[in-house]
């Protein structure tokens, strides 16, 4: 690890999201809150309603001073922290795309000089100079968003610039347009609840009138959103369908959450805006503003969900390890990397917890999310060795573990030392006491007669005797299976565990 | 030869993406330019705070104006402040990134708190901005006061971790002492000269610029613009008698190693040389100037030769760095790959936004006079 680690106490990850999930959902208000101010003036000249006019004057106040600051602010936090959190991988996206951040520079400072200009220059400018600033803003906005764009989905279809290491195919990778399309509906429908919000202040008339301009914008990203996620969907790699589609269960709760947000802000936007205006009170709007959080928070989650283990997907995993420096980590040991560490004795508990740090820090904590203790609660150190060796296969959303045998034995180590070791001789509730065992060195595998590549065809009609046979040459069978490390009573109670279950009726089910 | 024995992040495995001194270059240049903002920001912020509370009697209105005028301008200089830092923060951490990284990381807690100082005091000038002139409370004040320290604070915050990026031979020993990110580089003695120098110098360059902007106001309010143009140019005599003194005591905080590079080296002599004669030259400008009975092109050319003084302090900052890194770093070490493509779209970018930019700050410019001129009649 080039890098020292910013131990905060949970994963780095965590403090990137609350950042970046904010930010996104003020910037792609500021995206489509652009264009919503230029046409609502443009609609209030045509109208020659004044009312609209000075609504569109004080949403321009508010749209400056959320966008300006918090979002404006919230963007450069992401540089802050992801320099923090994930070094590495910035560093890679800055060598890439350094010119087209510096393109999209250009087109923030633009943007930023004529958000200021719009909404501070109302009684200075003639209106067509005043809306053609307008519309400079949007346009430098959505350029802003073109460009961005591009990165953020090079990180999970780098595509031809895996092979290439061109700047122009990261940037328009296979899932740039539908991503730029779906994130462009997004801010279209921000920019319409957005504008109701504001619009709560206005007088009755002025307000039922802007909750139907405002929520033909909502219901028109609303209705965009579904083709558009489904184009998007449609271009990910074959791992990120994978995992949305059941291989991971959290991900469902984030689709789930996303699907009854935008259902329901189409419904709303549909009855309470433009069918019946009046019916668009506080509470309907501040549910709205809800909904549209948990639509953006629950797409940003999934986005960076189905690219695990990857930060860039084929070249730099989510602990900033390149797949191009594996076989030399594995070959000649990470030490030689790990430059900051706690101390200088590798065999140290120390030293495996700056391996833990350096290789699992930056998805699971000890003792708080995603917790490391239980996940290794029954292994010694032995198991654990062997187990790191095969950690890419446990969940396939884990990176290969970057070091050799010494590497594996100290983290190892340090694995093991955060359980107290399970004392098998002694056992009262047998059952209980095997299916432990399986938890702790099959169950990550297998299960019994579950879905999770199932034991029992193998065992059915055996009895522990035939299990406890095998159990010495597990890693003979397959090079993927750890050896059984444990001893001769836990291979008794594991064995007779497996034999039960997987001669059990079909109704009591066993193992995960 | 590198010093092996201390851990430096390796920089990264890909190429520069462009030539080094184009990289360098915009780096500098884009520094100076925020550097400038900053000033306003920072010793902004507390001219308006000195003179709104000044302003709150009835005896100094002409206070009271000048703190409404910063506090229109304050929420436009952090913007512009912030605008152009993210562009030269991109370029440092091309160049420096594996530098960078690490010492933002050892100092990450406060490093991190960055961002929500500048969104507070951000939003504090804006309220400020609201409630100013007339309108200006001891609420408001004590808010515009907060944003004051916050931005006071994040200057302190970057003083430590730009120090701390060239100090190499500390991160270790930091890091096994607290992981959690949660140090300053207090321990290096010219943090504090340094900073001060910084805080000090803003108020310099904020001094010219109010002295400029005084004979801009003097063609229409005669008494307020020789007001500012004579307040402004003895607070610049004043900060400069000062910032002579806090440079002294920065230059003899630094390594003899680093100092030496302003006595022996040709470049640095020459630039260190130029730089007191242009910044006594723009004390002389705007001491004659600004005592006149009526504002001259003095000033001007004394607000110049603060320009000229600030782009050399950032050349005499550049060369500080490498030499600090001499030991550890060498940028001419790094492998060069131009992205030839893209670099001719940024530039084509850049000719046309600065073009979008010129446009519309002629339109706004055109607008206030045309808006002047009705108000007139």
């Amino acid at each position: 690890m080039n890098y020292p680690v910013w131990q905060l106490g949970f994963p780095g990850g965590l403090l990137i999201a609350i950042v970046a999930v904010t930010h996104v959902f003020i910037s792609h208000f500021a995206v489509g809150g652009g264009a919503f101010l230029v046409l609502t003036e443009r609609r209030a000249y045509a109208k020659h309603d004044d009312a609209l006019l000075a609504y569109v004057r004080r949403h321009s106040k508010f749209f400056a001073l959320l966008t300006l600051v918090y979002g404006a602010i919230s963007g450069v936090g992401i540089w802050f922290t992801i320099g923090l959190v994930a070094p590495e991988a910035t560093s890679s996206l800055i060598h890439t795309f350094m010119w087209a951040w510096a393109i999209e520079w250009v087109f923030f400072f633009v943007e930023i000089t004529s958000a200021i200009i719009y909404a501070s220059q109302w009684d200075r400018l003639d209106r067509s100079t005043h809306m053609a600033i307008g519309w400079i803003y949007f346009v430098a906005a959505w350029m802003s968003l073109f460009v961005i764009n591009g990165i953020v989905t090079y990180q999970l279809t780098p595509g031809r610039w895996l092979v290439t290491h061109n700047v122009w195919d990261g940037l328009f990778n296979p899932t740039y347009w539908p991503s730029l399309f779906l994130r462009t509906s997004m801010s279209v429908l921000l920019a319409g609840v957005f504008g109701l919000l504001t619009a709560m202040r206005e007088r009755d008339d002025v307000r039922q009138r802007v909750n139907r301009w405002a929520g033909q914008w909502m219901v028109l990203g609303a209705i965009l959103l579904p083709v558009l996620a489904w184009w998007y969907y449609s271009r990910f790699p074959d791992f990120s369908r994978a995992l949305l589609n059941g291989s991971l269960p959290a991900a469902q709760h984030p689709i789930r959450m996303g699907i009854l947000s935008a259902a329901l802000i189409l419904l709303l936007g549909i009855t309470c805006a433009i069918w019946k205006p009046r019916a668009m009170r506080k509470p309907v709007v501040a549910v709205l503003v809800f909904l549209a959080f948990s639509l953006m928070a629950s797409g940003e989650y999934l986005r960076e969900f189905v690219r695990k283990p990857w930060v860039i997907n084929s070249y730099i995993y989510a602990n900033g390890l390149r797949t191009t420096d594996l076989a030399r980590y594995q070959q000649a040991g990470f030490t030689h990397e790990l430059k900051f560490t706690s101390t200088d004795d590798l065999s140290s508990i120390e030293y495996g917890h700056d391996l833990f740090v350096a290789q699992c820090g930056s998805c699971h904590t000890v003792d708080g999310y995603r917790s490391i203790r239980k996940r290794v609660r029954g292994w010694d150190a032995n198991l654990a060795k062997e187990m790191l060796a095969h950690i890419h296969l446990l969940r396939g959303t884990m990176p290969q573990f970057a070091g050799n045998e010494q590497d594996r034995a100290a983290l190892g180590n340090y694995l093991a030392s955060l359980n107290p070791p399970i004392n098998y001789s002694s056992v009262t509730d047998r059952g209980a006491a095997g299916k432990q065992s399986f938890d702790n060195r099959c169950g990550h595998c297998h299960s019994i007669d579950g879905n999770l590549r199932p034991l029992k065809a193998a065992f059915s009609g055996g009895g522990p005797d035939q299990v406890q046979a095998i159990l010495p040459a597990l890693d003979a069978m397959s090079p993927n299976m750890p050896p059984f490390t444990g001893t001769p009573e836990e291979a008794q109670l594991l064995s007779e565990y497996i034999a039960s279950v997987a001669n059990a009726p079909a109704a009591a089910k066993g193992g995960k | 030869m590198y010093q092996s024995n201390i851990p430096i992040p390796a920089a990264d495995p890909m190429p520069l993406p462009g030539p080094l001194w184009l990289l360098k270059t915009l780096l500098l240049v884009l520094f100076f330019l925020h550097v400038l903002f900053m000033n306003c920001t920072l010793a902004g912020g507390l001219t308006a705070v000195f003179n709104a509370i000044r302003g709150r009697s009835e005896r100094h209105p002409l206070s009271r104006k000048l703190s409404a005028d910063i506090a229109r301008a304050l929420p436009v200089f952090v913007a512009f402040t912030v605008t152009l830092g993210v562009a030269a923060l991109l370029f440092v951490q091309v160049l420096y990134g594996n530098l960078l990284y690490t010492s933002s990381i050892l100092i990450g807690v406060y490093w991190f708190s960055v961002i929500l100082l500048v969104i507070l005091g951000y939003y504090g000038y804006y309220y400020f901005n609201a409630h100013s002139g007339d309108k200006a409370t001891a609420g408001s004040i004590v808010v515009l006061s907060l944003s004051v320290l916050c931005f006071l604070t994040i200057g302190f915050i970057f003083t430590n971790n730009m120090s701390l990026m060239w100090s190499p031979e500390k991160w270790l020993a930091m890091y096994r002492a607290r992981p959690s990110g949660a140090h300053l580089n207090l321990s290096d003695i010219s943090v504090v000269p340094r900073y001060l120098h910084t805080i000090v110098g803003a108020f310099g360059v904020f001094a010219a610029a109010l002295a400029h902007y005084g004979t801009v106001r003097f063609k229409t309010d005669r008494e307020y613009g020789s007001w500012l143009v004579r307040r402004s140019s003895i607070v610049f005599a004043g900060t400069t008698i000062l910032q002579f003194l806090i440079g002294m005591w920065f230059l003899m905080s630094l390594p003899r190693h680093v100092a030496l590079i302003f006595f022996r080296d040709g470049v640095g002599v020459t630039v260190f040389g130029v730089a007191l004669l242009s910044t006594l030259a723009a004390t002389i400008l705007l001491l004659v100037g600004g005592t006149a009975k009526e504002p001259s092109p003095m000033i001007h050319a004394g607000f110049g030769m603060v320009l000229i003084t600030v782009a050399l302090m950032v050349v005499m900052r550049d060369m500080v760095r490498t030499a600090y890194l001499q030991p550890y770093f060498q940028l001419s070490r790094l492998q060069v790959s131009p992205q030839t493509g893209i670099i001719i779209v940024f530039l084509l970018t850049f000719a046309g936004g600065l073009a979008t930019l010129v446009w519309m700050l002629r339109k706004v410019a055109q607008g206030r006079s045309q808006h002047a001129a009705a108000s007139a009649k």
